[in-house]
């Protein structure tokens, strides 16, 4: 079967059951999605279908419909995601395990609303998990990101 | 449609000899639509959709702090989608989300079913501008190809079905709009 990550057309022969994690990371060597918990409690494994958040972990590929955006196709090191720019300015990250499905989905949440108060953050990011604590640090740079884009 | 048929032929029998026939058809309705399995996502303008079963204690909203937003989908912070995604393989392990073939969802608003009574969900389904504009055949036929009713009854893994069949609710929905859908209270 056929799937297009972060603009590249890739060809699998894999059971259509196996899930788009594994997929990434076991098949094409893409393992900026991690693998936390297996059943969509924590949110680390968090990659965009068409733009749209998805737990990667509970996605059947051969259910897969649309193109697939991993952290690796979010940014580059020389044009970074405001989300991702944000993150460095606010030294989010601690142990950095969770920070990919967390950019991931803050970068799906500003696209749907460009001007989140905390509570707002606070409702689309609980279903990311970050066993450091890194929340606070974590609200104040989606708020820095969204201040960003709306500049541009 | 066989099903119909055959049930039109004998509605009218049982429903005259049976006095009653069809409010005991509605009892049995509301025991699925008050089942936590149909009303956790049956909830009113809050928008939180609801966890209870064995294994939860009390009934508590949904975790990770979700809501389906006005839209009822996620569509304002995270999509039902993110998790609930739309496939035919089923999600049986124990605390994975559920996933049925179609896009996951709260009912709209004002079928709120959660903590509603016998005569206030009853009333709601036979009112057509408050049930989707539905006859009692529109209600039957919608409960026989709804991917999330069918879900309910075949929920899979250690999840609690609602009560039951499929296709004996079906048969109730028929019963219950024969007999003229009374309601308790009339």
């Amino acid at each position: 079967m056929k799937l297009k990550v972060n603009g590249t057309e890739h060809q699998i022969d894999v059971e259509p059951e196996m899930p788009l994690l594994w997929v990434l990371r076991d098949e094409l060597g893409i393992t900026g999605p991690k693998y936390g918990c297996g059943i969509a409690q924590c949110g680390a494994c968090t990659v965009h279908v068409d733009g749209q958040a998805v737990r990667s972990c509970q996605l059947p590929v051969g259910a897969l419909a649309g193109e697939v955006t991993t952290i690796e196709g979010l940014g580059s090191p020389e044009a970074l995601h405001a989300i991702q720019a944000a993150w460095i300015e606010h030294q989010v990250a601690q142990c950095g395990y969770c920070q990919s499905g967390q950019i991931m989905a803050a970068a799906a949440f500003l696209d749907v609303n460009d001007a989140p108060t905390d509570a707002e953050i606070d409702r689309a990011l609980s279903a990311n998990l970050c066993r450091c604590g890194t929340y606070p640090r974590i609200r104040a740079a989606v708020k820095t990101a969204a201040a960003k884009l709306a500049e541009a | 449609m066989r099903l119909l048929v055959f049930l039109f032929t004998l509605l009218p029998l049982s429903a005259t000899a049976q006095d009653g026939g069809g409010l005991a058809a509605w009892e049995r309705i509301y025991q699925v639509t008050s089942h936590p399995r149909c009303a956790n996502c049956h909830v009113g303008p809050d928008n939180i959709p609801l966890w209870s079963g064995p294994s939860y204690g009390d009934t508590r909203a949904h975790g990770m702090h979700i809501t389906a937003g006005e839209s009822r989908i996620g569509a304002e912070s995270v999509l039902c989608s993110a998790c609930h995604v739309a496939t035919t393989q089923p999600n049986d392990t124990p605390h994975t989300p559920p996933h049925i073939d179609g896009d996951w969802r709260l009912a709209p608003v004002e079928f709120e079913w959660f903590g509603k009574s016998s005569q206030e969900v009853c009333t709601q389904l036979r009112e057509p501008n408050r049930n989707g504009g539905r006859s009692f055949v529109e209600l039957a036929d919608h409960l026989k190809h709804d991917a999330f009713v069918a879900w309910g009854f075949d929920p899979g893994g250690t999840r609690e079905p609602a009560p039951f069949t499929l296709e004996g609710h079906v048969n109730d929905m028929l019963a219950w709009g024969a007999a003229g859908q009374p309601c308790p209270g009339d």
